[in-house]
């Protein structure tokens, strides 16, 4: 082979795999769940979810012909594999989005991927309010709530209810379990709250058995127990706490994700009536035809009814067709940044005249938050009991505001 | 601190003792015996809770699902050392070999369950008869938390009749001095190993159907409870049945206390435990350091 047909090939080469987008080509999502062990459920939802949404936006058409594709790869909740992975999908598969990420410290490093690599990365589920606060970066949105919003919720539920002032904590050991107690004590005070601590539990994450954290728990006497527990460690604390008769000797107040779905499917029956609980997504609330229309093409798809993870990789889908439309093209981060920044969009957990929109200054979702009561409910089984009763909290009002963040950016150096 | 409080504490804490025991004891007899380390130890009381979960869904009885789920963690238990484990046997390499082989065992098994059960948690329901609690004064307990209490202490008494005063017993005793002489002298070691694995991890299975109705069960918890029965075999010395007894009480009455007097320390307190008991006796609470070993 000549020097010049060795040019000529390579330049050739060049062209084909620049840039350039042809009309009818794919716009890849890189998609990163867990999809085995605890998580496993949320990553399988988060799928099924995003394949009911890649059909309504592909079947209304985007610009220049072109389609969404979503590749989803398990994570395994790791940071090191998440980060691998991202690389990954950008520098080979050549995504022009990153998504997804049930594990707040997963995606703790992969905000960072996305920051280096200039590639706009959507989260889904995790729930740190850090990623829209201090570890804030320009490339990173989330369209799912963070824990800041539950407790602000959580803390005017509490005063507006009047639970009592003993409170007692338990919660994972961990960031995310840290940060809701920690989140809920500054709301309460921003409110003028006049609460005390009776004491505060940090089982590990996974933890199998609790029994003698409720013994210790029941000793405290609180009025309220706040626990932050997600998945099946809610499950496990909530059956084994009942046996002990705790939720005859206090309140039991769970808003960020106690009123996951998964946990009334699996309790059934013997879930106890009165918890207060709240989660990212209600299958029964709000009573709008978007949240129907939603749980029912998921529940048609899979046989079986979402959990919260569901409703964010949804519309976190629908978020970047709409950022597409805009901009006529997915090539144009900067564009595609600034489309982002302030989209108003209906969302299936959005009341009825009410639309969640982007924060321009954080990336962060605004939503509102309804935080329910368990009732007895079995229009979507095997669930027995279900969230009713439900007192919502306006968007606008749970953001953290500046001074949080200041003090989140000074101690989470 | 009033005396009923540090009772209750002391009951929550021995029922959480008993189902560690459970778990540790298959464990640590099957290294004492056939110098195994099962890594997958756990797994067999995962899919105890899951055999245990579906009889109960076919028989809608409990008792039915505690027996599946101890036959058949049993079952798969021997299945996997004459197809697998007993191949490995005796290799230069054979310690290597064990940690890779039971490991793989883990993944096969969470994929497996994953794939029959979904990813879902799942729970069962305690027996009708054991639902309620036990008060007596001020201080509550669970009739389940009891039982398994009691459970945990008929355990112990047939596994210390069983070993020291019937003939399988002394075998096993003398094959985990030589199994080699236990084999010259006409035993079939082969076999003996193959029962003593299925009752190990019959064991485990039957850990698992009874921490079900109490706990959640998905694909991954098996690698959850290796860990805590792990501290537990090295507290009280690595294949040694009685020092998994003592060891699962002191880590369970130390994590009960701990809770209640050091909420804030309390996940660390098991590893405390374990690094004392380690630096000042490196071979576990009840291994002689040197000559035989007893189980």
């Amino acid at each position: 082979m000549n020097h010049k047909t060795a040019s000529l090939l390579s330049a050739l080469l060049v062209c084909f795999t620049s840039a350039v987008s042809f009309a009818g080509e794919t716009i890849k999502i890189g998609a990163l769940y867990p999809m085995s062990g605890r998580g496993g459920l949320y990553g399988q939802d988060s799928e099924a979810a995003i394949k009911i949404a890649l059909q309504e936006v592909n079947a209304k058409g985007l610009p220049g012909g072109r389609k969404l594709d979503v590749i989803v790869t398990d994570d395994q909740s790791k940071p090191a594999l998440a980060v691998t992975l991202a690389k990954r999908y950008i520098t080979e598969d050549k995504v022009k989005f990153l998504y997804g990420v049930v594990s707040s410290s997963a995606a703790l490093a992969v905000t960072e991927v996305s920051k280096e690599y200039k590639t706009i990365f959507v989260g889904t589920d995790h729930a740190a309010t850090d990623l829209t606060a201090n570890a804030f970066q320009k490339y990173y949105f989330r369209v799912s709530n963070n824990t800041f919003q539950s407790m602000a919720a959580g803390a005017m539920y509490l005063q507006d209810m009047k639970l009592g002032k003993k409170i007692a904590y338990i919660g994972p050991d961990y960031a995310y379990g840290r940060d809701q107690i920690a989140e809920l004590k500054y709301c309460l005070g921003k409110l003028g709250a006049n609460f005390e601590m009776v004491g505060e539990f940090w089982p590990k994450l996974y933890e199998a058995d609790y029994t003698s954290y409720i013994t210790a728990i029941v000793r405290a006497k609180p009025d309220v127990l706040v626990c932050g527990f997600w998945g099946g460690d809610t499950v496990a604390f909530i059956k084994q706490a009942k046996a002990y008769g705790l939720f005859d000797k206090m309140k039991y107040f769970h808003p960020d994700g106690g009123g996951n779905y998964e946990v009334f499917s699996t309790l059934g029956a013997e879930c106890p009536e009165g918890l207060i609980m709240s989660a990212r997504h209600h299958n029964n609330w709000p009573e709008t035809k978007e949240n129907a229309d939603f749980v029912q093409k998921f529940k048609k798809a899979t046989g079986r009814y979402p959990s919260y993870a569901a409703e964010g990789a949804y519309v976190g889908i629908l978020v970047i067709a709409d950022a597409i439309r805009k901009v006529g093209n997915a090539d144009d981060t900067e564009a595609l940044v600034k489309a982002l920044e302030g989209m108003k969009m209906k969302f299936p957990e959005d009341p009825a005249g009410f639309q969640s929109y982007i924060d321009p200054k954080t990336h962060q979702i605004v939503q509102a938050q309804a935080i329910g009561v368990t009732v007895k409910n079995d229009k979507f089984p095997p669930a027995k009991y279900m969230l009713g009763n439900f007192k919502v909290y306006p968007a606008d009002k749970l953001m953290p505001p500046q001074d949080y963040i200041d003090l989140l950016k000074r101690t989470k150096k | 601190m009033s005396f009923d409080v540090l009772i209750s504490q002391f009951l929550g804490g021995l029922s959480v003792a008993m189902l560690l025991f459970l778990v540790a004891s298959g464990l640590t007899l099957i290294f004492g015996v056939a110098k195994v380390f099962n890594f997958a130890h756990g797994s067999f009381y995962m899919l105890g809770a899951y055999f245990s979960f579906q009889a109960i869904n076919l028989f809608n009885n409990f008792w039915i699902g505690a027996l599946a789920g101890a036959i058949g963690a049993g079952l798969i238990g021997m299945v996997l050392e004459i197809c697998f484990i007993r191949r490995i046997s005796g290799r230069e390499e054979e310690g290597a070999f064990q940690i890779l082989l039971t490991y793989a065992f883990i993944l096969i098994i969470d994929d497996g369950v994953k794939f029959i059960w979904g990813p879902a948690y799942k729970t069962i329901s305690k027996p009708e008869s054991l639902a309620g609690a036990l008060t007596v004064g001020p201080v509550t307990i669970p009739t389940y938390n009891l039982f398994i209490i009691l459970l945990g202490l008929v355990i112990v008494v047939t596994a210390w009749y069983v070993l020291s005063r019937t003939r399988m017993g002394k075998i096993i005793q003398a094959a985990s001095t030589d199994t080699q002489m236990v084999g010259m002298l006409g035993v079939n070691v082969s076999l003996v190993m193959s029962l003593l694995f299925g009752v190990a991890t019959a064991m485990g299975g039957l850990a698992g159907a009874m921490a079900a109705p109490l706990r959640t069960i998905a694909p991954g918890t098996g690698v959850e409870i290796i860990i805590d029965s792990l501290i537990v075999v090295v507290i009280g010395g690595l294949g040694n049945f009685w020092g998994a007894l003592f060891a699962a009480i002191l880590i369970g009455e130390v994590n009960a206390f701990g809770i209640l007097w050091l909420p804030q320390w309390a996940s660390l307190l098991s590893f405390a435990v374990m690094i004392v008991v380690l630096i000042f006796k490196s071979k576990g609470l009840f291994t002689r350091e040197q000559g035989r070993k007893k189980i």
